[in-house]
């Protein structure tokens, strides 16, 4: 075959694979694109309260920088992600060591144990307001009957935001932890033979060995649960709506309010993709962290 | 032509060639006209749409049409309609509205279709669309435009438990003072038991705050601006946030309807401030059937004024066919399926209904029905529909008098900061077109 029949044929064939996986491409393409371009297109926008659209250019994004409660939002949506992350990454790592060790434990216990995140979490939203009632739940009967003060829990501007990461952490601990038992079982056997000819201690072992390998694994899991913290907010908004006040008020809740109950559609749209812009962001830090600690 | 001659002449003539012409149509007026057509009704799964569609067959079998049900919760359902509306989409053919929050809104955005021709010139003989609430309709009139019928009369009504007022030595409070009074007492007399809930919920406070305000002789605005700190405003935010702070539940922020009957069906609450229509869900069990009285809420200064509103039902401006769309309407605002409602507890919007020998029945077989019934006349007769702010933006001028009355129940705040914070925004909101 003659070069230039074979570049023909490679050309044809190229064609042919592009025409084949075309539809797909257009359809993901229109899928992602459309929703962002229009949404992007929507926060240039000014809504009235009935309805009516005109061009607002820059407004929506300069009244954040006023707007008091944009601020707010901001502060709350990143006290939860710091907190709640923390927690669910010490938790899970603890939690997959557990599994990890306990060979023995039953299929039934494990189940358990990683049970939580397969909840809807307006289920688990539901569950865990009944528990935390301060009048009816169970959560200060057993503070009472340890002879503890009873809390406000939900109902507290204090405390709000520390039970609403307790209750995310109850879900999603297990997702971390069934990541880091992926990456528990991967790491290489001979590096723990080697410590322990060497006689390294059980502690020792895990913060030179098991830790910084297990490093690259923890942030993957670390960035799977920042894209879902930044966006917070089926869980608030089944317990407090944003309340007490606006104490647990976050940038998703407080964007899906102005869109979908004061129908202010073009300022939500800022709002939403300004936290796009936080969680892209915070990806993207994360990811740069990945490649810090890859081995 | 003087007056005398063109009413004989012209006038007259015209009305009764009117008259005549409706009653034409009312006798022409063919259920089946649709057949075959489907219509799209979103509703919020409310007791309202429950006891609707639990004849949802009936229609269908009247009409020969089919009979969509799109059900979500209430905030849900309003997202959807949102969504449809602003695509001017022809998804949604009827939906479920509350005038007294959204109409202003709604009407402004031209999301309703004028009911008012069909309402007269296409109805069934039986129909009677004079016998509906004449407040209820009033309501949902909007520049002239009637944008939805009554599906309910509801409003917020004070339940108390006769057996811990006999205990407690306490008679019937008439008055908002002597209900301060009786927490005050029940707080010192028994202390298993929470003197009194209502709504504190930030978006939900509106509803019973409105009828404390009123009743106090307290206005929303006054002069075009603002009026919640007046001293009748500042009156209202005090006692109200004062009987939650002092005499409510732990967490009373959080509590809405939900809550609320919870706390009282279970036992753990002596006097409740929520809706009539809760009345099924408080009495579910009969635990409270007989230790349960009803009235309006106490007077004020001002005297009753109840808050009364009422769920409606809208046709999409965008709907594709209004006129079926209106069949399915008509059908379920008939006194015969209000009726049939009625006898599951949701209060029927014709006085008519009210009347009904069976309904009467079903009525007077418990006292506490009766007293439900009792309290929901003085609704109808004395109420306001006002709920929040009669702007526009009414459904985020109830934020701000939720923030005011949070801000004072968790101590955030004084009562002067509080209304005046709340009138800063509210001012804006009121200035906004």
């Amino acid at each position: 075959m003659s070069d230039s029949a074979a570049t023909l044929t490679q050309d044809r064939q190229r064609l042919e694979l592009s025409a084949l996986s075309a539809p797909a491409v257009i359809f993901t393409v229109a899928m992602i694109a459309f929703p962002v371009i229009y949404t992007v297109w929507l926060s240039f926008q000014s809504f009235s309260s009935t309805g009516n659209q005109s061009f607002a250019g820059l407004a929506n994004y300069s009244k954040l920088i006023s707007d008091h409660e944009f601020w707010h939002g901001l502060w709350v949506t990143l006290a939860l992600y710091v907190l709640s992350l923390a927690l669910q990454l010490v938790f899970g790592v603890w939690l997959a060591l557990v599994l990890f060790h306990a060979k023995r434990l039953p299929g039934i216990v494990r189940s358990l144990f990683i049970s939580p995140f397969m909840m809807p979490p307006v289920v688990a939203g539901m569950m865990w307001l009944v528990i935390l009632d301060p009048s009816l739940g169970a959560a200060n009967f057993i503070l009472q009957s340890l002879g503890l003060p009873p809390s406000d829990w939900l109902a507290s501007p204090t405390w709000v935001i520390p039970t609403v990461a307790l209750i995310d952490t109850w879900q999603w601990t297990p997702y971390v932890a069934l990541i880091v038992l992926g990456g528990l079982q991967s790491l290489p056997p001979s590096v723990y033979e080697a410590a322990q000819i060497d006689g390294a201690s059980p502690f020792k072992t895990f913060q030179r060995i098991t830790l910084p390998l297990l490093l690259p694994t923890i942030v993957t899991a670390a960035i799977l649960r920042s894209v879902d913290l930044l966006r917070f907010f089926d869980i608030i908004y089944i317990t407090t709506q944003g309340g007490p006040g606006n104490a647990s008020n976050t940038l998703n809740v407080y964007g899906f309010r102005v869109g979908f109950e004061f129908f202010n559609i073009g300022y939500a749209s800022a709002l939403m993709l300004t936290l796009t812009a936080i969680v892209f962001g915070a990806v993207l830090a994360c990811n740069r962290l990945r490649g810090a600690v890859a081995w | 032509m003087n007056a005398r001659m063109f009413a004989a002449r012209i006038a007259l003539p015209v009305l009764a060639v009117i008259a005549f012409t409706g009653e034409g149509r009312a006798a022409d007026f063919d259920w089946k006209k649709f057949q075959g057509k489907t219509v799209t009704f979103l509703a919020n799964n409310n007791p309202v749409a429950q006891a609707l569609l639990t004849y949802k067959d009936d229609f269908e079998k009247q009409t020969g049409m089919t009979l969509k049900v799109d059900g979500y919760q209430e905030q849900q359902m309003r997202q959807r309609l949102v969504t449809v509306m602003n695509a001017h989409s022809d998804e949604v053919d009827v939906f479920m509205t509350l005038p007294s929050r959204e109409g202003e809104q709604f009407a402004a955005a031209g999301w309703y279709a004028d009911l008012s021709a069909m309402a007269k010139n296409e109805v069934a003989k039986e129909y009677d669309p004079a016998g509906l609430s004449q407040a209820l309709l009033k309501a949902a009139t909007f520049g002239g435009k009637l944008t939805s019928m009554p599906m309910n009369i509801e409003g917020p009504i004070f339940y108390y438990r006769t057996d811990i007022f006999k205990k407690c030595g306490l008679e019937q409070p008439k008055t908002i003072k002597e209900v301060e009074a009786a927490a005050e007492k029940i707080k010192a007399c028994d202390s298993s038991v929470t003197p009194f809930v209502s709504r504190g919920l930030k978006p939900a406070v509106a509803y019973t705050f409105s009828n404390m305000l009123h009743n106090i002789g307290g206005s929303y605005i006054a002069g075009g601006k603002s009026n919640l700190c007046s001293a009748k405003g500042k009156e209202a935010l005090d006692i109200y946030s004062r009987l939650l702070r002092d005499f409510g539940p732990p967490g009373v922020v959080n509590y809405s309807f939900q809550q609320i009957s919870a706390l009282y069906r279970g036992g753990r609450a002596a006097m409740s401030f929520e809706s009539s229509n809760e009345l099924r869900t408080v009495m579910d069990g009969g635990a409270r059937l007989k230790d349960t009285a009803l009235i309006p809420f106490p007077a004020g200064e001002a005297g009753q004024v109840p808050t009364v509103i009422g769920w409606g039902m809208a046709v999409s401006s965008y709907s594709k066919q209004p006129d079926a769309a209106w069949y399915f309407v008509q059908w379920a605002t008939s006194p015969a399926v209000q009726k049939k409602m009625a006898l599951q507890g949701i209060a029927p919007p014709r006085p008519s209904v009210a009347t009904d020998p069976e309904y009467r029945k079903w009525i007077d077989e418990e006292p506490v029905r009766k007293e439900w019934q009792a309290a929901l006349d003085v609704l109808a007769t004395k109420g306001s529909s006002e709920v929040g702010y009669p702007i526009v933006a009414n459904p985020e001028s109830r934020e701000f008098i939720g923030q005011a009355v949070q801000d004072l129940i968790l101590k955030q705040k004084s009562v002067d900061q509080a209304c005046a914070d709340a009138d800063k925004a509210l001012d804006a909101l009121i200035a906004q077109k």
